[in-house]
């Protein structure tokens, strides 16, 4: 095994001592060099001058609306920091400040706990200080010794629009959001991050870089002067961003739902762009800024119609009958369809063993699909089913958007539902439902679910004859085109005259919309969807064409009654504003 | 059964484990400096941190004391063999700081495999050099020597873990001298490398050329051999800046980052000038046991291992590190003066191939510590905290002994 002899000569023996002595005797020279020939110079440099890495807050960009108006700002507040490995008589110091900031002492503690790092990295004991309140720490600099402050940038909202599912907020990073990130080194504990709507959409452009400045510090902490061999880097601020939002409409909505549930969504159908957009309850955009104490956290996060919770994106809705269109295309697909053929309304219908009802009960009498239209009546699409089946219906909402995400430049969207015979068969089982649920989904009722954001992009759809662009909240990126919809134009024309009509029509459910301007005319359809929760939603989508504009609207109102009595008019106050104003947008 | 034991422990040259000690001692007096100033309760703290792992440090060392000599032998390429199969596990668990240097086994820490890998490297190095009675005078010797260490060594670049892929190659080239290959060969195995990278530079490359040139003549080649190769380094060299100008910008800054991770002037030149500020200020004596200001200052992200020398060199002055450096050398120098009292070949060869593990070590993080070369995230023997490398440091031991020991079995 071992038999083989060692063959080492005493030349290799001694050469390899040698070369390690060699080495080592470089690195005790070294040593040598630094510890005894240059001790004063390092000495010097270590007593008098020791170096603190300061990492500056970049200001995030401001979010405009479309005309350049400020709808997110940043103010400097201060915030105070401590350098753990020079703090002496801690708890006297940290009284001191919380007395100071009118704060319990304990605050101080936490946050200490909470943002420390490292004994000599800069950790944050307070934020949001008043100038008042820095001056009355500077005047105690002498016995503060090793705390210090520094200006930080928060947001602010200048303008008077809540506009909060829009804009969304920003949150503080912590240790476990930081770990949580994929770029971990651009962000430090105590810097903000988006954490929804456009904030968080737009993150990175919004976000800015951090400064660096090297501080040379003395023996007592204070800071004598930059690093030489170091100079600072400024930080960059984020860039700003150009929403689609006109703060005059945006207000005005606002205004117009003020203490109601819903959502009102305006924009521009050709292009796709949101002029405004509101999800009522909505929150004062400057709660998540800090001051908020507990308890008005605890009230919005468990108020019962929550208020957090963005509607025109997240919430799910029974359409009713805003979608009869799309059954009108299924319908006029049918080239054994005739549109002018009548079917008799009796304000009831029997299928099977049930008894289907129109809304209207005393019957609107002999209807053709315009008519069936204008004035919404069910009847005539319960009679007409025999033209398309379950599926075909369903593509054809699946053409329109519904089912799937918009794309929409703010997150979270929901799917929403739009049922087939596969999604029925699983939900009920091949026998559990049966032919009758078609004409609930044919008037928009029954298993369909959708958003209003879904909505206004049917909206812009119906607008456009199929050319619209992907709705949006920030300007000046590419417009995504929406899948174009092979329909033939003759369907179109149908469906914009019947829609003319709702308004028009001396009995159009939609009437209430029309602003009675020579030069606008408005297209639209109300919705009065039931829903197993309570009182009706009500719904009105259209758009206005004033000169050769035109602005698509989409009006939701939760648990409030019929689409056309209620929808329809905020409707039209809101055409009114935009034809007051319209030369600004 | 007992008395066995016993002459085993006698056969022991106990006298280098008095530098052991010592160097340990060290460690955990400048380790519990360090620990003074966290806050999270001894548990956490380094100093304690390497007080649990000399237990099953020392275990493995006395294993190896009980050991037969010959079974180190017998398993040395087993041992290679599981050697890169550790290496290769933490490829297939997750990313730790984008890199796969730890394995994790459900235990709340990592384990560092390619510290383990490089001594079973060097095991079964040393057994193939052994086994073989080779022509070492001719080249072709060294090739299968060259590929042995290159297969785990390419895993731990990958890793990528350029500091230990040094130390895995390093031993090759003592143990190829010491197995007695000319040294005119070994010359030629890294002549191109120094051909590439003073290629870069005229008056370094002009120097090179010339040296290059001088122990050629010297080696007495033939003429053909001699030429081929002088022109085939030059023209290495001269084609290597083409080369790298054909890279893109984005592969140039790829392999820049991978022969200097920290790439980030301001970090590391800043890392640098803390390092040699805490040291030059330390003087003679040092500033005193937990005295060091600018060690405290935490801006040197890894003081207790890496940059442990510096706090040494700043609390304990110029008298400490040198002792520190002489007691280190001492051992290593017991080392290699085992290898070459040594009776076979196959310990005299392991024992070189440690003792250079080990002085690459001590000459690669020192150096570092003082500005010599880039920041490299290499440990010290027995002072810097972090459990991987002291229990190899006491696993080489360990074999050492064994190796050194009288001849009972």
């Amino acid at each position: 095994m071992l038999k083989a002899e060692n063959i080492a000569s005493q030349r290799q023996y001694y050469f390899t001592i040698s070369l390690l002595w060699l080495l080592i005797f470089i690195l005790v020279f070294r040593y040598f060099q630094l510890q005894i020939l240059n001790f004063d110079k390092y000495s010097k440099k270590a007593n008098t001058n020791r170096i603190r890495k300061v990492t500056l807050s970049a200001p995030r960009g401001l979010i405009l609306d479309r005309n350049g108006k400020i709808l997110v700002d940043n103010i400097p507040t201060y915030i105070l920091n401590a350098i753990p490995g020079e703090l002496s008589k801690r708890d006297e110091k940290f009284q001191f400040i919380a007395d100071v900031i009118n704060v319990d002492h304990d605050v101080v503690i936490k946050n200490f706990q909470k943002y420390y790092r490292g004994r000599f990295i800069p950790t944050r004991l307070a934020k949001d200080l008043s100038f008042e309140q820095i001056s009355k720490i500077e005047e105690n600099k002498l016995n503060l010794e090793g705390i210090y402050y520094q200006q930080f940038p928060e947001r602010a909202f200048p303008s008077s629009v809540n506009a909060s599912h829009i804009l969304g907020y920003v949150k503080e990073v912590d240790r476990d959001i930081r770990n949580a990130l994929q770029r971990k080194n651009d962000y430090e504990l105590g810097d903000v991050i988006g954490w929804s709507g456009l904030e968080r959409s737009y993150e990175n452009s919004l976000k800015g870089m951090h400064g660096i400045q090297f501080f040379q510090v003395d023996a007592l902490g204070r800071e004598v002067g930059y690093v030489d061999e170091f100079p600072p880097r400024d930080p960059e601020p984020g860039g700003d961003i150009i929403t689609t939002i006109d703060l005059g409409i945006q207000n005005h909505l606002e205004n117009v739902i003020a203490d109601k549930r819903g959502v009102i969504i305006v924009g521009i159908p050709e292009t796709g762009e949101i002029l405004g957009a509101v999800s009522m309850p909505d929150f004062e955009p400057d709660l998540f800024t800090g001051r908020i104490t507990e308890s008005d956290w605890n009230q919005i996060l468990n108020h019962p119609d929550k208020p957090l919770v963005n509607r025109f994106n997240q919430g799910l809705y029974p359409p009713g009958s805003i979608v009869k269109m799309i059954t009108e295309v299924a319908l006029l697909e049918n080239l054994n369809f005739n549109p002018s053929d009548e079917f008799k309304c009796d304000g009831a219908f029997q299928f099977g063993d049930r008894i289907f009802g129109c809304w209207y009960t005393k019957g609107h009498g002999n209807m053709n699909l315009a008519s069936a239209i204008s004035l919404s009546c069910d009847i005539y699409f319960y009679k007409t089913i025999k033209y398309y089946d379950f599926d075909k219906l369903s593509s054809f909402y699946k053409m329109f958007g519904f089912g799937k995400p918009t794309g929409v430049d703010i997150q979270g969207e929901s799917h929403g539902v739009v049922p087939t015979t596969d999604y029925m068969n699983k939900r009920y089982g091949r026998s559990g439902w049966s032919r009758g649920s078609l004409l609930n989904y044919c008037i928009g009722q029954g298993e369909l679910l959708v958003t209003p954001m879904q909505v206004f992009n049917y909206t812009n759809l119906l607008a456009t004859k199929g050319h619209t662009q992907k709705p949006h909240f920030v300007k000046n990126k590419a417009l995504v085109k929406t899948d174009t919809l092979e329909i033939s134009n003759d369907i179109w024309d149908k469906i914009t005259n019947d829609m003319e009509k709702v308004i028009s029509d001396e009995k159009g459910t939609g009437k209430g919309a029309d602003p009675l301007n020579v030069n606008a005319k408005v297209f639209g359809k109300t919705g009065t969807a039931e829903n197993p929760h309570g009182e009706d939603h009500a719904w009105f989508i259209g758009w206005m064409k004033y000169y050769e504009k035109s602005f698509s609207i989409v009006v939701l109102l939760e648990n409030s009654g019929s689409g056309g009595a209620v929808a329809a008019p905020i409707a039209k106050n809101i055409f009114d504003k935009i034809i007051n104003s319209t030369k600004n947008i | 059964m007992s008395l066995i034991n016993i002459n085993r422990l006698r056969e022991v040259p106990i006298k280098l484990l008095w530098a052991v000690a010592f160097l340990v001692f060290i460690s955990l007096v400048i380790l519990k400096s360090i620990s003074n100033h966290y806050s999270d309760g001894l548990v956490y703290t380094p100093f304690f941190k390497q007080l649990i792992i000399l237990i099953p440090a020392i275990f493995i060392l006395l294993c190896f004391i009980f050991l037969p000599r010959y079974s180190i032998h017998k398993y040395a390429y087993i041992l290679f063999l599981f050697g890169i199969i550790i290496v290769l596990l933490p490829f297939f668990g997750d990313t730790h700081a984008k890199t796969y240097r730890w394995l994790y086994m459900g235990l709340p820490f990592g384990i560092q495999t390619s510290e383990f890998a490089k001594v079973f490297t060097t095991l079964a190095l040393a057994r193939y050099l052994s086994d073989h009675t080779l022509k070492m005078k001719k080249f072709s010797s060294v090739i299968i020597p060259i590929i042995i260490t290159l297969f785990p060594t390419l895993i731990v670049m990958n890793q990528p873990d350029l500091g230990t892929s040094i130390v895995m190659m390093a031993p090759i080239l003592p143990m190829l001298y010491w197995a007695g290959a000319r040294p005119f060969y070994l010359f030629l195995m890294i002549a191109p490398i120094f051909s590439m990278l003073t290629a870069f530079h005229t008056l370094s490359f002009s120097i090179w050329a010339l040296f290059l040139g001088s122990i050629i003549i010297l080696a007495r080649p033939t003429l053909i051999i001699a030429v081929f190769l002088f022109f085939g380094n030059i023209f290495f060299g001269l084609l290597s800046p083409f080369a790298w100008n054909t890279l893109s910008e984005y592969q140039q800054n790829r392999i820049l980052t991978f022969l200097n991770p920290e790439k980030d002037p301001l970090g590391v030149a800043y890392q640098i000038i803390q390092s040699k500020t805490a040291i030059g200020s330390g003087g003679l004596f040092g500033k005193g046991w937990g005295q060091g200001t600018q060690t405290h200052l935490k801006f040197l992200p890894v003081q207790e291992s890496d940059f442990i020398l510096s706090v040494i060199g700043e609390e304990l002055g110029f008298v400490t590190i040198a002792m520190v450096l002489l007691m280190i050398g001492y051992f290593i120098m017991q080392i290699i003066k085992f290898a070459f009292l040594s009776k076979d070949r196959f310990s005299s060869l392991a024992l070189i191939g440690i003792a250079t593990i080990f002085i690459s070590h001590v000459f690669i993080n020192t150096a570092m510590t003082v500005g010599l070369i880039p920041v490299k995230g290499l440990p010290f023997p027995f002072i810097s905290a972090g459990g991987s490398f002291l229990i190899t440091s006491f696993l080489m031991t360990g074999i050492v002994l064994k190796l050194s020991g009288n001849y009972s079995d």
